[in-house]
C-alpha cells in the first residue's frame, strides 16, 4: 500500500494528466484497494459511464491492470467470474519522470527514437500502425513512402533491442481465486510453496498473469493470436455478469483465436534500471573519483542484457578481461591502465570470487539513502545533531545517553535534549532502562529505525513533491495574463513579472526533478 | 532529621572520646572515603548517616579544613556538592572524561586538535591514528600531553562530521604504505565526501526543513500556495 503522500501525489498527477473524473477513480482504487467496477460505481457515486470511461482511460495509460476471478455466488447462486480493477501506484507516479524518460533515449539512441517513445507515452500503448500514422503526421509525409516506414521499423526495433518498449500486458488474465490456489500449495510441497511465497498478494499475481511471455516480450511481431479478451472485457463493463457467456468463450478458446495487433507500450521498469544505474555510478563518482565511476558504468554496461530484476543486490560477476574490454570502448576509459581498473575496484570494494568482479549496488543504495536523511537531519537540526545521527545510524545498534556525548562531543545536557528532539519527531528510537543497583538509576538508550523512519522520510518527500507541483500550477495560474501576452508587448512591469516568472518555473521544476531522484533512490531502486 | 537522633549521636560522643569516635566528622570521612574516586553527594551522605543538614555542613567544613576531603564538580550534576577524599582523583564518570576541564567540554582544545589532524591527514593523503599521533608528538604540534586514544577519538568525530572518510587500506596506490587492513582516515578523493554533507535534494527545498509540513496541506491555512518560506526562497528581487 502506497503512504499517505503517495496517494495524493498520484491522484494529482492523474487529475492534471487527465482530469478530475478520472482521478476520482483512481483514488478510490488506490484507497480502497482492488475493487469491481460495481462497488466502483458505489463508492465514487459516479454514473456507470464515467466509470466505465475512466477505467478505460486508466488501462490504456497503464495505470490500471484489469483481471478476473471466479467469486463465490451469494445465496447459493453458482459462483460467477468478476472483473477486479487494482491501480498501479509505480505507473502513475512514473508519468512525472516521462522527461528524463526520453532523455535517455534521446541520449543513447537519437532523435527518431526518441519521437516514437514520445508517442507511445503520450497515447500509453499504440500498435505499430498508429506509431507509423503518427509519424506520418508528425512528419508532414504522405503515406506509402517506404523509406520512411522502413527507417521507422528499424528504429522501433532498436527501441525494443535495447528493451525501452515492450509487448502490453494481457487485458485481462484470469486467476484462480486465493483459497483454492493455497490449498494447491500444500498439496505441491515445500519447494514449490516457497516460489508462490514470492507472489503472495493476488495483485501480484495478477501482474505475473497479465505480463507476457518473456520470449514475446520484446519480439518483434505485428500480429498475435489472440483470445480477444479486449472486446469481451469491454462487454463485461457494461454487463458484468457474463460468467455464462464466457465460460462459453473459453470453452471454445481454441477456434476463437483470430489475428490481432500487438500493443505497444514503454518498459517503464528498463528506464527504472537504467536510472538506478545512473545513480549508483554518479554516487561512485561523488564519493570516490572519476576512475570509480567509469569502471562501474563499464560493469553495468557489460551486464545490461543479463540483468532481469531492477533491485539486483549486486552487479554480475565479470572477468578482468571483460571488464578492461568494456573500460576501453568509453572515451575517458581509454586512458586507463589496468593498474588503475584494479585500484578502482578496490575502491567500489568489488567482491572477487574465482577472478571475476561483482560490486555491491544495494550498498550504494544504502549510502545515498543515509546520506539523504542525515542532509535532512543537518538542515532541521543542525550540527551536532548531525553527527548524533549518524553515530547511530552507523552504529545500527542502541547507544546509551553518555556514549554518544562521548564520541560527538557535545556536553551530556545537550546531548540529551538533542536528541530528545530527534525522538519527538519520530528520527529515533528510545528505550529506558532502569537500573536498580548504583546511583544513576535510569539509563536512555537511542537508536535509528530504518525501517520505520524511511517511510517517513518517503512520505515527507511525496508530500514535497506534491508541494512543489501545486505552488508551479500556483505560479502559472496567478500569472496566467502574462503568459497570454505575446513577447513583444512584455515591457517594462510587465517583463520584469514575466522573467520571475519563468524563473520561479526552472527553479521548481528542477527542484522537482532533483527531488524525484532522491524518491526513486527510496522506492525504485 | 530528628533533633532526638542528633542528641543521640552527641551523648554518644562522649564516652568514648578518641580519634576512633564516631564523631560525624568521622562517620563522613569513613562514608567519603568508602566511595573512592566517585565520591559523594552530600545529600546522599546525610540520607546515609542519618545526619542533620547543620551538623553535615559543619563536619564537612571542619575536613576540608583539615585537607582531609575535598569538593569536586560532578558533571552529571553540576549543581550538587560533591565530595571526595582527598587520595582519590575524580573518576571519569565525574569529570566527563579526558576531555572536560572543571566540569566543562574543552571545546577549544578539541577545535584546536581537530584543525591540526585536518591539516596533518591533508598532507599524508591517507595516514593511521598512530601516525597522526606519531607526527604531533614527533613535531611537537600540541604543547599538552594527549594520547593516542584521544587522537582517535578527534578522528572518529571528524569521520561523524564527514570531514574525513575512515577506510581500511588496500595496500594498494596511496595506501602502499600501510599494512592491508588496517583502518586509516583519508581526505576525499572524490568531491562529495569528507568535504563536509552534501546538501540532499530535500534539504535543499523550503519544505525539506521546515517545521510545520505535518500541518501542511494543499488547500489548508498553511499550504504551499500561500507558504511564507516559498515566498521568501522564490523571491529573486527581480
Ligand atoms: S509548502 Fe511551506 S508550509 Fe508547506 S511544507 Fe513546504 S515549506 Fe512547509
Amino acid at each position: 500500500m502506497a503512504s499517505q503522500y503517495g496517494i495524493k501525489l498520484a491522484v494529482y498527477l492523474v487529475s492534471s494528466y487527465f482530469g478530475d473524473l478520472v482521478a476520482k477513480v483512481c483514488e478510490c482504487l488506490l484507497r480502497r484497494g482492488t475493487l469491481p467496477w460495481r462497488s466502483i460505481v458505489q463508492f465514487t457515486e459516479l454514473n456507470p459511464t464515467q466509470v466505465k470511461n475512466s477505467l478505460l482511460v486508466l488501462i490504456q495509460h497503464n495505470c490500471v491492470q484489469a483481471f478476473a476471478m471466479e467469486q463465490e455466488g451469494v445465496f447459493g447462486e453458482a459462483p460467477k467470474v468478476v472483473t477486479q480493477y487494482m491501480a498501479l501506484f509505480d505507473n502513475i507516479i512514473h508519468h512525472m519522470r516521462f522527461p528524463k524518460f526520453l532523455a535517455i533515449v534521446s541520449e543513447e539512441l537519437g532523435k527518431e527514437c526518441e519521437e516514437i517513445l514520445e508517442g507511445l507515452l503520450q497515447h500509453g500503448r499504440l500498435s505499430l500502425n498508429q506509431i507509423l500514422d503518427r509519424h506520418k503526421e508528425t512528419s508532414n509525409q504522405s503515406g506509402g513512402n517506404c523509406t520512411a516506414q522502413d527507417a521507422l521499423q528499424k528504429n522501433f526495433s532498436r527501441l525494443l533491442c535495447v528493451r525501452y518498449v515492450e509487448r502490453c500486458p494481457a487485458h485481462e488474465p484470469f486467476i484462480a481465486p486465493p483459497n483454492e490456489e493455497g490449498a494447491a500449495v500444500k498439496k505441491r510441497g515445500a519447494k514449490s510453496a516457497k516460489v508462490t511465497e514470492e507472489l503472495q498478494t493476488i495483485e501480484q499475481r495478477a501482474l505475473a498473469a497479465a505480463a507476457p511471455m518473456e520470449a514475446l516480450r520484446f519480439l518483434f511481431e505485428t500480429y498475435t493470436e489472440t483470445d480477444d479478451h479486449e472486446l469481451e472485457s469491454e462487454e463485461n463493463l457494461s454487463n458484468m455478469e457474463v460468467g455464462q457467456k464466457r465460460k462459453h468463450v473459453d470453452s471454445e478458446a481454441g477456434t476463437n483465436k483470430r489475428k490481432k495487433e500487438v500493443l505497444w507500450r514503454a518498459n517503464f521498469e528498463q528506464f527504472v534500471r537504467r536510472l538506478r544505474h545512473k545513480a549508483c555510478i554518479e554516487n561512485a563518482r561523488t564519493r570516490l573519483d572519476d576512475g570509480a565511476a567509469i569502471v562501474l558504468s563499464a560493469i553495468l554496461e557489460a551486464s545490461r542484457s543479463s540483468e532481469t530484476k531492477v533491485k539486483v543486490e549486486s552487479s554480475i560477476p565479470l572477468s578482468m578481461n571483460t571488464i578492461f574490454e568494456e573500460v576501453m570502448k568509453s572515451e575517458d576509459g581509454r586512458i586507463m591502465t589496468l593498474e588503475h581498473v584494479r585500484t578502482a575496484l578496490a575502491q567500489l570494494a568489488a567482491i572477487s570470487i574465482d577472478e571475476t568482479y561483482s560490486v555491491d549496488l544495494k550498498s550504494i543504495i544504502e549510502l545515498a539513502q543515509n546520506e539523504e536523511v542525515e542532509s535532512i537531519v543537518l538542515k532541521r537540526y543542525g550540527r551536532e545533531a548531525y553527527r548524533m545521527f549518524r553515530l547511530l545510524s552507523k552504529a545500527g545498534h542502541l547507544l546509551e545517553t553518555d556514549k554518544i556525548s562521548d564520541t560527538t562531543f557535545v556536553e551530556k545536557k545537550e546531548t540529551a535534549k538533542i536528541l530528545f528532539k530527534l525522538w519527538k519527531d519520530d528520527y529515533l528510537h528510545m528505550e529506558k532502562i532502569v537500573a536498580s543497583a548504583g546511583r544513576q538509576s535510569q539509563f536512555l538508550l537511542w537508536k535509528v529505525n530504518k525501517h520505520s523512519l524511511w517511510g517517513h522520510v518517503l512520505d515527507e518527500m511525496y508530500h514535497a513533491a506534491l508541494n512543489l507541483r501545486i505552488r508551479n500550477a500556483h505560479e502559472q495560474e496567478q500569472e496566467k495574463e502574462i503568459l497570454q501576452i505575446p513577447r513583444e508587448k512584455l515591457v517594462g512591469d510587465l517583463e520584469k513579472r514575466s522573467k520571475r516568472l519563468r524563473k520561479v518555473r526552472i527553479v521548481l521544476e528542477s527542484s522537482l526533478m532533483r527531488l524525484d531522484e532522491a524518491i526513486m533512490i527510496f522506492h525504485d531502486f | 532529621m530528628s533533633r532526638s537522633q542528633e542528641t543521640l549521636s552527641l551523648k554518644r560522643k562522649r564516652p568514648e572520646p578518641n580519634a576512633l569516635a564516631l564523631t560525624p566528622e568521622n562517620v563522613l570521612l569513613n562514608l567519603i572515603k568508602s566511595k573512592g574516586d566517585m565520591g559523594i553527594w552530600k545529600a546522599d551522605m546525610k540520607r546515609e548517616t542519618n545526619l542533620s543538614e547543620p551538623v553535615v555542613t559543619k563536619a564537612l567544613k571542619a575536613l576540608q579544613g583539615r585537607n582531609l576531603i575535598k569538593e569536586v564538580v560532578n558533571i552529571q550534576n553540576k549543581g550538587r556538592k560533591h565530595y571526595m577524599a582527598a587520595e582519590f582523583e575524580p573518576s571519569k564518570e565525574l569529570t566527563g572524561g579526558a576531555w572536560y576541564t572543571e566540569g566543562n567540554l574543552d571545546k577549544d582544545f578539541i577545535d584546536i586538535l581537530k584543525k591540526s589532524c585536518s591539516k596533518i591527514i591533508g598532507k599524508f593523503k591517507v595516514a593511521t591514528a598512530q601516525g597522526v599521533y606519531d607526527f604531533c608528538k614527533d613535531n611537537k604540534i600540541i604543547s599538552v600531553d594527549i594520547t593516542t586514544q584521544q587522537i582517535l577519538e578527534i578522528l572518529r568525530s571528524m569521520v561523524l562530521d564527514n570531514e574525513i572518510v575512515e577506510v581500511k587500506s588496500t595496500g594498494l596506490g596511496e595506501f602502499h604504505k600501510i599494512p592491508v587492513g588496517t583502518v586509516c582516515y583519508r581526505t576525499a578523493s572524490g568531491m562529495g565526501l569528507g568535504q563536509g554533507p552534501k546538501v540532499g535534494a530535500m534539504a535543499s527545498i523550503p519544505c525539506g526543513a521546515c517545521p510545520r509540513i505535518n500541518q501542511c496541506t494543499p488547500d489548508g491555512i498553511i499550504s504551499p500556495k500561500t507558504c511564507k518560506y516559498y515566498q521568501k526562497w522564490l523571491d529573486f528581487g527581480i
